[in-house]
């Protein structure tokens, strides 16, 4: 555990000592090789109890996959800036990419810890790197504004989480999530707003349709790097969080799930409705990103070992796809300078191999077989068939949607005619990359879903 | 100012100070205090502007009405039970005291003259009115601790909490956001005399580093407003990063050490039950975070459109005062060692 923490910890100061001449190289590759080391921790059978653990960290079936693909994204999110920073002075490099590593270093401690105050605050550290990212490193001036609407409905989401908590400490003399999912002791009149008060916070994370207003504009003000962390790592946070935190209170769940299931299930027609009448390209895969995330609160709420196990194939299946989407918006956009759908049609002439990747990442987007995407999809599906049959109604009419705007995407950006007077450079090898190292795991997992719950 | 009477009234600021703390006779406190008040005027009145005479006017008047309020309930008292002493003071003389010193200490509603004198005094200045200047009366208010005004003192804190943030929204200069930040964390700091006086003397202690580290971070960059802040950046780019990390710990973010002593409290009072209480000071962190965010938006994250006389001003060796690395840095990362803290 430690030899992976720290390894990431070290590369903070990597990045701000190295010769700038192997700057990126190293960082990257230094960020990859941790990657690998830490795909040991899948060589204990994930359905098994907690492995690794120690007196503040364990990992077990929810941790590992979730930290893994955080780990992944690190050294993608390095490959994918390397454009955006190419102007930036040296200084500036370091500090950018010192930023990320820290990001990191929280996600992994936000994830492996057992202690719930020792999460809440690795929570929050996680917004301070992210806020960085987005409003120093964004492009626009509306950057500042999706920062601080990113900063506090997430803050105000979790304040009550942290008196929950605090809560808990008293009541129990310990917040050590193992422990408490075993006693249980939430007095019954309190049970209710403890729950709320857990619950929010994640909520707001994920985000639920109503709350997830930030969403769309962090997406649409960040840099690469941070919509790539954004989609991939900080919304299954909420995942997590919620898996997390149903076994304190099992029976309140029951009683209190129906308003935010049927919200997450209607939010997800909403937003993919929302998705189909977007002018700009990392509007729609955010958009995208709280209608996939609306399935994942309704399964991880309804708590059946087929909803938990779907929900977590989909997050690890959403949070690549919807990195590689992003990706190629950001090829797009550091081409063309504009997300604006309109002006960034017919690709397909001008960048033909990327088209190849487009066409992958939609129908990745859409679930089409053999993807771990339609398997997450099916298995959540399924189980919320199990538990109410109408929803199928609910989920169905959004697979349908998402396929459209998928579609929408490829169709608008790949075909029709180019705008004249553009001089488009060709893609780079760093680019096709990029797209592949999303796509390998993306693919490969289907031999092998248990890796993933 | 010649250096003998300047060392002679830091020495007097000090001293009386001192006084305040180690006297257990209501007398000799008035003394120390009165003493205290009148060694500070001549430091804020030095500059000779206009606004600093203000400033040090409203200062005397606040703090000579308040030391009077004070000399008046402890004769009372002496008249009541025939001692001086301040641990045994009655319950009415305790109110009135503690109200007394809340004046003092600038908590809202009673907290209308301390962005003034903020304003009107230099940074330095500012920052001696805003950590030194609040030992001497919180110490009477530990002193008098044995039958404090529980109600009075949770109802002003939350209020004070929730003004400083409140209004402090509407600031454009630095100082006057500092004070209201002060407000807003003296709000904090009143309501842990009811839970437990070590978490006093922490959060007392964390916000002096986290003040001080700003105060001088705004002076050594000469920060008036907002404005100034945004070319902070041609000084000392390292400066900025940390100015905007302490901004983010005074505001109370994790793991930064502003979060010790909002964890600590909300801690306690949860241990009292006092839900209601807590939730509200939860959220009340909200406003003031809100414009410390908007202050950390001019240090590092945006580079405003001005333009700069000379833009290689770093190229010249900045003038760093010497405890403002130890300073920052201790408002940064303090949060792991808050068990040998609180202790």
């Amino acid at each position: 555990m430690l030899k992976i923490l720290l390894a990431t910890a070290m590369l903070i100061p990597t990045a701000l000592l190295i010769k700038p001449k192997h700057l990126f190289t190293t960082t990257s590759a230094y960020a990859m090789l941790i990657t690998f080391l830490m795909l040991k921790w899948f060589e204990q059978p994930l359905n098994h109890k907690p492995h690794s653990t120690n007196t503040l960290m364990m990992l077990d079936n929810i941790t590992t996959p979730l930290t893994t693909m955080s780990a992944w994204i690190l050294p993608l999110m390095i490959i994918a800036s390397q454009h955006h920073l190419v102007t930036e002075p040296v200084n500036r490099k370091r500090m950018f990419l010192a930023t990320c590593a820290t990001l990191q270093t929280t996600l992994i401690m936000t994830f492996t810890t057992t202690d719930l105050t020792m999460f809440y605050i690795m929570f929050e550290m996680t917004l301070v790197p992210t806020l960085i990212l987005i409003t120093r490193w964004g492009s626009q001036a509306e950057r500042l504004n999706a920062g601080m609407y990113f900063l506090f409905y997430t803050l105000t989401g979790s304040l009550p989480l942290l008196i929950a908590i605090l809560h808990l400490y008293v009541s129990n003399g310990h917040t050590t999530m193992l422990l408490l999912a075993m006693q249980n002791t939430l007095t019954p009149n309190m049970t209710m707003i403890m729950w709320l008060a857990c619950m929010m916070a994640f909520m707001v994370k994920m985000p639920l349709y109503g709350l997830h207003l930030w969403l769309p504009k962090a997406h649409v003000e960040a840099p690469i790097a941070g919509s790539m962390i954004l989609a991939a790592v900080l919304l299954k946070l909420g995942g997590y969080g919620i898996i997390r935190m149903i076994p304190l209170a099992p029976q309140m769940t029951q009683t209190m799930y129906f308003p935010f299931i049927v919200l997450s299930l209607w939010g997800m027609i909403m937003t993919s409705l929302i998705c189909l009448r977007q002018t700009d390209l990392k509007s729609i895969i955010a958009y995208s990103s709280v209608s996939h995330m609306g399935l994942v609160i309704a399964a991880t709420l309804i708590n059946t070992p087929w909803s938990t196990a779907g929900a977590m194939i989909l997050m690890i299946a959403h949070g690549l796809t919807s990195s590689l989407l992003f990706c190629l918006a950001n090829t797009n956009y550091e081409r063309t300078h504009t997300r604006t759908l309109l002006l960034t049609q017919g690709l397909l002439f001008i960048l033909p191999l990327m088209t190849m990747w487009w066409l992958v990442a939609s129908l990745m987007n859409m679930a089409l077989p053999p993807t771990i995407n339609l398997l997450g999809e099916l298995m959540i599906l399924s189980s919320l068939f199990n538990w109410n049959t109408t929803t199928i109604i609910l989920t169905a009419t959004t697979t349908l949607i998402t396929a459209t705007y998928s579609l929408y995407i490829f169709i608008t950006t790949q075909r029709g005619t180019p705008l004249p007077n553009k001089v488009l450079t060709p893609t780079h090898t760093r680019e096709h990359l990029l797209m592949t190292l999303h796509l390998v795991p993306l693919t490969l997992l289907i031999t092998n879903p248990a890796l993933m719950f | 100012m010649s250096p003998l009477i300047w060392s002679l009234l830091i020495t007097s600021l000090a001293t009386s100070t001192i006084i305040t703390m180690s006297s257990h006779h209501w007398l000799l406190a008035w003394v120390g205090l009165e003493l205290n008040t009148l060694s500070i005027l001549p430091v804020i009145i030095k500059s000779h502007h206009p606004r600093a005479t203000e400033a040090a006017t409203k200062y005397f008047l606040i703090q000579a009405a308040a030391a009077a309020l004070i000399l008046l309930a402890s004769t009372l008292n002496a008249w009541q039970t025939g001692h001086w002493s301040i641990m045994h003071t009655s319950a009415h003389t305790t109110t009135i005291i503690t109200l007394a010193i809340l004046l003092k200490l600038g908590i809202a509603p009673m907290h209308g003259w301390y962005p003034e004198v903020l304003q009107g005094s230099t940074m330095n200045t500012a920052l001696i009115i805003s950590t030194w200047q609040k030992l001497a009366p919180l110490t009477l208010l530990y002193l008098i601790n044995n039958n404090p005004p529980t109600n009075i003192l949770l109802l002003m804190g939350v209020i004070s909490a929730l003004a400083g943030g409140w209004i402090g929204l509407n600031q454009t200069q630095t100082r006057k956001i500092m004070a209201f930040s002060s407000i807003a964390h003296m709000g904090w700091l009143i309501i842990t005399l009811n839970l437990s006086l070590h978490l006093t003397t922490t959060t007392m202690m964390i916000y002096m580093i986290t003040t001080t580290a700003m105060f001088m971070s705004l002076n050594t960059t000469t920060t008036k407003t907002m404005t100034d802040m945004g070319m902070a950046w041609t000084q000392s780019p390292p400066l900025t990063t940390m100015m905007m990390i302490t901004l983010m710990s005074l505001g109370g973010l994790p793991p930064l050490t502003g979060f010790t002593p909002k964890w600590l409290i909300l801690n306690n009072l949860c241990h009292m039950n006092l839900l209601f209480p807590t939730i509200i000071l939860a959220m009340a962190s909200l406003p003031s975070l809100f414009f410390y965010i908007r202050l950390a938006y001019f240090t590092t994250l945006t580079t405003p459109p001005n333009t700069t006389n000379t833009h290689h001003k770093w190229r010249f060796k900045p003038p760093l005062i010497a405890g403002l690395t130890p300073a920052t840095s201790l408002a940064a990362l303090l949060l792991p060692l808050m068990p040998m803290m609180i202790s």
